[in-house]
């Protein structure tokens, strides 16, 4: 996954955000944490960062199993779903939301070459980059949506059922591509 | 009229300009990112029934005020994938283009009459339909487009274009303005009646 040119730690920073079904699952559990005023972070510190480092430290280990992208964009498509119809989810439904979602982004981030060093720096920089880009959107969500303006959260919620949308149109592509004829 | 009546029907006017974004648009790549984006942005455009369709749900929703003026775009993108989905997965579905046809019709008379049903009608009359659309679009998509670039582009669109009837249907303010809501539910109307019965085609 290392880009050529970059050092490594750069490239494993803009990983999330080049490959776009960890880019759809992180801006619908941004949407999600900042759709729920006042924004409380401790389900991401607690759950997601932790899982995040667990999953890419497992890519490490040859056991792990390649995450398939239409399980990738089946979170999406949940984590969408949550926003635009609004569901007021459990601390435990959340956790395990969030939970898959880093362990599953996390083994999909694995780096096939280099050297040990190098491995860890790209996979030190795409943890960093989960992290703070998730918390990152859902506090930029959430100060829209503290403004109490009715439009903003119709608005955060209208980006959920788009999400919802792309994802099941890509989920039927997948399974096209997987079923030709 | 007061400035902010002014400013905002000057803002509503160069809004309702978007809606003659299609015809300055011809991309016909299909292949790769951008052209998977391009694809998908473009096809919702370039049919006359789908965008009339669209933009009568936008208008309606204004014409009805909140919560149905947000809440029915927020159902239509998600009604519209699952029978893009169906299209995609070649799932046969009778009668798609009569069905758009008839969302022109259906959705431009209730514009037209001013028909204010309660919410939950509204919200599956619109769904329903948005099932026809999305089938035509997933059965269009083409093979070679990237999946998740064609999906944005067409989800996006899509949006845009109720975007554009809200933005019309805003006019409902002013008196004139209603006649003229009215009136583009009218002119959709018989745009649905002409794909219906052949007069236009597509």
């Amino acid at each position: 996954m290392t880009a050529p040119g970059m050092g490594d730690f750069i490239s494993g920073l803009l990983h999330p955000w080049m490959t776009p079904t960890h880019l759809i699952i992180l801006l619908a559990l941004g949407l999600w944490l900042g759709q729920r005023v006042p924004l409380r972070l401790g389900l991401p510190l607690q759950v997601f960062v932790p899982g995040a480092a667990v999953a890419l430290a497992l890519t490490n280990l040859h056991w792990v199993a390649v995450v398939p992208p239409p399980l990738l964009v089946a979170m999406a498509l949940v984590a969408g779903a949550v926003v635009a119809l609004e569901v007021r989810l459990p601390a435990s439904a959340g956790a395990v939301m969030l939970g898959a979602a880093a362990l599953a982004i996390g083994l999909d981030s694995g780096v096939e070459t280099g050297t040990p060093w190098a491995i860890f720096k790209t996979l030190l920089g795409t943890w960093v980059s989960l992290g703070l880009g998730l918390i990152n959107a859902g506090y930029y969500v959430s100060l829209a949506t503290e403004r109490q303006k009715k439009w903003i959260s119709i608005g955060v919620r209208v980006a959920g059922s788009w999400i919802v949308a792309v994802s099941l149109m890509m989920l039927a592509f997948a399974w096209r591509k997987a079923h030709p004829g | 009229m007061p400035p902010k009546n002014a400013l905002l029907l000057r803002r509503l006017v160069l809004l309702s300009l978007l809606l003659l974004l299609p015809e300055t648009v011809h991309a016909h790549a299909e292949k790769g990112t951008i052209g998977g984006f391009v694809s998908g942005f473009v096809h919702p455009l370039t049919g006359l029934d789908h965008i009339a369709a669209m933009v009568a749900v936008g208008l309606w929703g204004a014409y009805l005020g909140a919560p149905a003026m947000w809440l029915l775009p927020v159902i239509f993108p998600m009604v519209m994938a699952l029978g893009g989905a169906l299209g995609v997965l070649g799932v046969p579905m009778p009668g798609v283009e009569t069905g758009i046809a008839l969302s022109g019709v259906a959705l431009g008379l209730m514009v037209a009459f001013a028909a204010r049903p309660p919410l939950w009608i509204a919200a599956v009359l619109v769904g329903f339909f948005a099932i026809f659309h999305g089938h035509a679009h997933g059965k269009e998509m083409p093979i070679s487009a990237n999946a998740m670039t064609y999906a944005v582009g067409f989800v996006m669109a899509t949006g845009l274009l109720h975007l554009s009837g809200i933005a019309l249907g805003l006019l409902v303010k002013w008196p004139w303005g209603r006649v003229m809501v009215r009136a583009t539910g009218g002119a959709i109307a018989a745009v649905g009646f002409g794909f219906l019965f052949g007069f236009i085609q597509g």
